[in-house]
């Protein structure tokens, strides 16, 4: 039973995989380009976005989605709909698959190649209802496939935000990468628990009994010439952040390490004889 | 399904029921807080807090939803208290030191988190998202090239978001999916596993010598140490697969914990021989 579910979930999974990279938009000039938007009282903010020239259409925007929506009735103004991919058999919401965006531009922000999902979301219409009469009609959602590219700002206050390209290209192969993820889940009942790795060298080795639930996490070991030791690490110290993330715990430790690159010094709070002390460490390529 | 599934995933949230206006004082000026985050699988801006010194908690950045809303259970587990709708706290403290003024939020259990939880679809579980009543009290960086976002508190009352709702007080029917999700993997048989172990600790300080991987220096009484590796050692391959850089090896280990062992194909003078490690507790 179990194996026909993953596999009954797991073919249609697979359709979509492999595309091509989205461009980063890099351009000469990195001065930040602002776009306005408008707040409405239900705290969420709408944009005005052009679709390889349409529009401008109202879209709201979300950080919290991380695929971006627009709806079958405008994918079809600007003729979106013939490229769409991966159409389902059964539209439910009106889906008609995915699409790539050639031009994604938000107020003056033009990015190219923006992955994109047809379908009318409910709760999209229900904004669309409400705030027809004074914005005009919410066509979709601006989600993480247009916002990873850039260093953004959102300031509430201003009703504006900034944009600068950032190079980042996290963000190409969302709707591939969650497909992958959905699949994962489905395939193993058991997952393994996961591993976290630091991204370098510190010479150090951390402790902490479970029934210890103070913050922090004991330094056991300081490994003489290692890169803790020199930083004035000491046995006995009691870890409370590396680089401003919290250590309350092993595996918080080890996932604040995963972060800090090797040579790159970062602020490591230890407390020592019931005062907190500020040291700078910074790992060495190994591990 | 997947369709379905990545709608779940959409954090767009409307206002329940009863979150009733309260007044709010401006937040103080004050720096700009380094706000540490990290992507989750499933591609949300997480951050963490802790409640009331409580947690840490995991929250997902989402200007699609009107509030910071939490799980019931967490509400209840730090004892946040209920006031016309919301519920307030004594401190949220963001990581990084940033401390939020006059906290409140919605504890209702989100069907987007649900179903997620459910699968273990995001690699961590979630516990509520920052929606606007936090987020609009700040100027907020992203950038997903760094490690951290920037918060700045700006002047800005914050009014209670309105309530938007269907006939039958629903976000449009998408309740459903999180129940679905539920379903689907307690029917797959899918027990999600949050669970992080550390990875396995060599000892040996690592650099590159004309495209070949060398040990720059083994720490005394690392497991590399015992297993003995010594300095100036070139590092072949390893777990049978040639490598020529640091990272080479660090992406070979990454998925290696304590106690794993580790073969190393070692080029010492002329001689190659192969040294197994047993991998240690450390960093």
């Amino acid at each position: 039973m179990k194996r026909i579910l993953a596999a009954l979930l797991a073919l249609p999974l697979l359709a979509g995989f492999a595309r091509a990279e989205d461009k980063p938009v890099l351009k000469a000039d990195s001065k930040p380009q602002a776009v306005k938007f408008d707040l409405v009282p239900s705290g969420h903010f709408i944009v005005k976005v052009k679709l390889n020239g349409h529009g401008p259409y109202n879209l709201i925007f979300d950080t919290g989605a991380p695929s971006t929506l627009i709806t079958p009735k405008v994918a079809r103004e600007a003729k979106l709909i013939d490229k769409a991919k991966d159409r389902p058999l059964i539209p439910i919401f009106g889906m008609e698959g995915q699409v790539k965006i050639k031009e994604f531009q938000v107020g003056d922000v033009v990015a190219e190649d923006v992955s994109a999902m047809i379908l009318d979301h409910p709760t999209v219409k229900l904004f669309s209802k409400e705030y027809e009469k004074k914005y005009g009609s919410i066509e979709g959602i601006v989600g993480f496939p247009f916002f990873a590219k850039y260093k953004m700002t959102v300031d509430y206050a201003a009703k504006e935000m900034t944009f600068v390209p950032s190079g980042y290209k996290g963000g190409t192969d969302v709707m591939a990468d969650l497909m992958q993820t959905v699949m994962n889940s489905m395939s193993s009942s058991k997952p393994q628990p996961r591993i976290a790795a630091p991204a370098g060298l510190w010479g150090l080795e951390l402790d902490k009994l479970a029934a210890d639930e103070a913050e922090g996490v004991n330094v056991k070991a300081v490994l003489p010439g290692g890169p803790a030791a020199e930083a004035g690490l000491k046995a006995g110290d009691r870890v409370l952040t590396i680089d401003g993330r919290w250590t309350d715990s092993i595996p918080d430790a080890y996932t604040a390490a995963s972060f800090v690159k090797a040579g790159q010094p970062v602020a490591v709070v230890v407390k020592r004889s019931g005062k907190e002390v500020k040291l700078t460490v910074a790992p060495r390529p190994g591990l | 399904m997947r369709y379905l599934i990545t709608a779940g995933l959409v954090g767009l949230v409307l206002t329940p029921a009863g979150a009733a206006d309260k007044k709010e004082a401006p937040p103080k000026t004050a720096p700009t807080y380094e706000v540490p985050y990290r992507l989750t699988d499933t591609k949300h801006v997480m951050v963490r807090a802790k409640l009331n010194g409580k947690g840490p908690f995991n929250f997902i950045i989402d200007t699609g939803a009107p509030a910071l809303i939490l799980t019931e259970v967490v509400a209840k587990k730090v004892g946040a208290k209920e006031d016309k709708g919301w519920v307030t706290f004594d401190r949220v403290e963001l990581e990084g030191g940033l401390s939020i003024p006059n906290p409140r939020g919605i504890a209702i259990d989100m069907f987007q988190l649900k179903g997620m939880n459910a699968m273990g679809l995001a690699g961590v579980e979630l516990h509520g998202v920052l929606g606007y009543n936090v987020l609009a009290q700040y100027r907020i960086q992203y950038d997903f090239t760094d490690t951290k976002l920037k918060w700045t508190p700006v002047d800005f009352k914050v009014p209670a978001p309105k309530r938007i709702v269907d006939k039958g007080g629903s976000q449009g029917g998408l309740e459903f999916i999180g129940t679905l999700m539920q379903f689907l993997s307690a029917l797959g048989g899918i027990k999600p596993n949050f669970e992080i172990q550390p990875r396995g600790f060599l000892g040996a300080e690592l650099g590159a010598d004309s495209d070949a991987l060398v040990v720059k220096s083994v720490l005394a009484g690392g497991p590399a140490d015992k297993a003995g590796l010594k300095t100036g050692d070139r590092i072949e391959a390893a777990k049978g697969k040639s490598l020529r850089s640091a990272e080479d090896l660090l992406d070979a280990v990454k998925k290696l914990p304590e106690g794993a062992s580790l073969k190393l194909s070692v080029k010492r003078g002329d001689d190659t021989k192969d040294i197994t490690v047993e991998l240690g507790r450390g960093l």
